[in-house]
């Protein structure tokens, strides 16, 4: 915390002294800050119509103020990152509650214009079930917000940028779950689980995040099938499953590591569809049918174990009878 | 304190977008932030940064065990002749190598690469069909092989001296111990009549070629 206030203020020195001094190194610039510039021009323009928005200093450069930006958050990152001993003497009172704040706006800092979108795609959630996964719902979300409709121009894929948003936010959701109860059970608080209640605790509270939307998912999913998205459904998908397992306590580094995530990407693919025909009480059926697949893959784990024993005894069997055979017809005597 | 910085990493990946989601790393991060102080590894500070370092581990990886099931295929051939005890030892440090590398891709959430069962094979039948040469074929291969991952090592340290030595303290130790290690293996190779092989200068080419093409696409698949 103490070193993101130093950093909120080394952003804020910067900006006053007008550019003039190099910008910090920025420690890992993602895209080239000629599109930063551009685009936050842009967002210049839908500034002036935010009345919360303090006037930015004309002298100083959109550039410096994305690098000081970008190192405040790598800080906040990598402050995050640390390990948890953080000093407990943090009573340096705090100028403000931007911390708190979901908008995620800090204080008076520059916002990316990333954040700026997730903030509007997040409000856009909210009209999903009236207006379904369009741009409709996008640019009510950004008239909650007071910015205007015209907004939505940002989202060059529209409902692809909101659906994928959500999946996002539901996985990230997730794992900040497994995490917590990781936590509890290293900390003697709680049982860990087995592998299999593991997996369809898992399952099932991600699968419950859709339930709100369930009326219009079949409407995102098949969005989300769309070629141009595939690549990052697939890339969400993947990190899910992999994150899952990892809880789930999976360290395999052989073939077993892409075994159980495909055994997992089939599970929870398959659930998902079977959760969208559902009209049971509290989606009763898909948890039932979700515990069936879980123990069909136990089973065939355990399955291809006993075949594997099975095998081996058999080519011992084999060898021995081989080597009788020898002796008998006398093949194993030297002449 | 942890509440608050939980509930400011909840927020903050409230904010992040689908593009920067993969920079959620602390939630992706390896759970040794919680139990264990001491890794090979620092925890990455961005993706470029995350996927550097899993090519490198997943290729380390999988040149361990293709260099175990060489020689094992060369055990298998030669395993009760005279070089056979040679030929064990050198395979028992290879094992280490491996168990090392195992642990290290379990705690960094490193992929393995999905070629292992061709390795698998594949590194069989070259010890094994090298060791039918004789005990200068297997030689021969062990010279080979070694050289390859030797020059394979020391790029990669160079490359990690030249980003940042400091941060990468820990494995370039690592890499420095095992790249020992086979040299030694490559020197013993030497000293066992490797080069009296007749033909030993095409194998020993067709050998490093194909090592060269393994590491190149066990990088990246």
């Amino acid at each position: 915390m103490a070193t993101l206030l130093r950093a909120l203020r080394a952003g804020r020195a910067l900006r006053g002294l007008g550019g003039a001094l190099a910008a910090p190194p920025a420690t890992n610039p993602q895209c080239s800050s000629l599109r930063r510039g551009f685009q936050c021009s842009m967002l210049r323009l839908q500034d002036e119509s935010k009345s919360d928005r303090p006037p930015d200093s004309s002298s100083t450069t959109y550039h410096e103020h994305y690098q000081a930006h970008s190192t405040e958050q790598d800080t906040t990152t990598a402050s995050h990152g640390a390990s948890a001993a953080e000093p407990e003497a943090e009573d340096a009172p705090r100028p403000n509650t931007s911390y708190q704040d979901q908008s995620g706006e800090q204080g008076e800092e520059y916002e990316t214009e990333e954040q700026l979108q997730a903030r509007i795609l997040t409000a856009a959630l909210e009209f999903v079930p009236q207006h379904g996964w369009s741009m409709e719902a996008i640019a009510s979300g950004a008239e909650t917000l007071g910015l205007s409709s015209a907004s939505t121009g940002m989202f060059h894929n529209g409902s692809g940028d909101l659906v994928l948003h959500f999946i996002a936010q539901c996985n990230s959701q997730l794992t900040e779950i497994l995490a917590e109860q990781h936590k509890q059970v290293q900390l003697g608080q709680a049982e860990p689980k087995k592998t299999a209640d593991f997996l369809r605790d898992a399952v099932e509270t991600r699968l419950r995040m859709h339930i709100p939307y369930i009326e219009t998912w079949p409407q995102a999913m098949s969005i989300l099938l769309l070629p141009h998205n595939i690549p990052d459904s697939l890339k969400h998908l993947s990190t899910l499953v992999d994150d899952i397992w990892y809880y789930a306590g999976d360290r395999s580094t052989d073939m077993n590591w892409y075994t159980k995530r495909a055994a997992l990407t089939g599970i929870y693919n398959t659930t998902e569809l079977v959760m969208l025909q559902d009209s049971s009480a509290d989606f009763e059926d898909t948890w039932n049918f979700l515990d069936n697949r879980i123990q069909d893959v136990v089973n065939m784990a355990s399955t291809a174990k006993q075949v594997q024993s099975t095998g081996e005894a058999v080519v011992q069997g084999l060898m021995g009878a081989a080597v009788t055979l020898k002796n008998l017809t006398g093949m194993n005597q030297r002449r | 304190m942890q509440r608050a910085a939980h509930t400011a990493l909840y927020d903050w990946s409230h904010v992040l977008g689908p593009a920067m989601i993969r920079q959620c790393l602390t939630c992706r991060a390896p759970l040794q932030l919680s139990s264990r102080a001491y890794s090979v590894i620092p925890p990455p500070r961005d993706t470029e940064e995350k996927e550097m370092l899993d090519r490198i581990l997943r290729v380390d990886h999988a040149g361990e065990y293709g260099a175990n099931r060489i020689y094992a295929g060369q055990m298998a051939v030669l395993g009760r002749s005279r070089t056979g005890p040679l030929i064990q030892e050198m395979w028992d440090q290879e094992k280490k190598h491996l168990e090392k590398f195992n642990e290290i891709l379990a705690e960094n959430r490193v992929r393995p690469t999905a070629l292992l069962p061709l390795w698998n094979v594949a590194g069989f039948l070259l010890g094994a069909s090298t060791a039918l040469l004789g005990k200068e074929g297997a030689m021969a291969c062990t010279v080979a092989v070694e050289e390859s991952i030797s020059e394979h090592y020391n790029s990669q340290i160079r490359a990690l001296m030249e980003k940042d030595p400091e941060r990468y303290t820990e494995l370039l130790k690592v890499i420095k111990e095992f790249r020992d290690d086979e040299m030694e293996h490559h020197d013993t190779g030497l000293e066992h009549d490797a080069e009296t092989l007749p033909g030993y200068w095409l194998l020993k080419n067709a050998i490093q070629l194909g090592c060269k093409a393994a590491i190149y696409v066990s990088q990246r698949v």
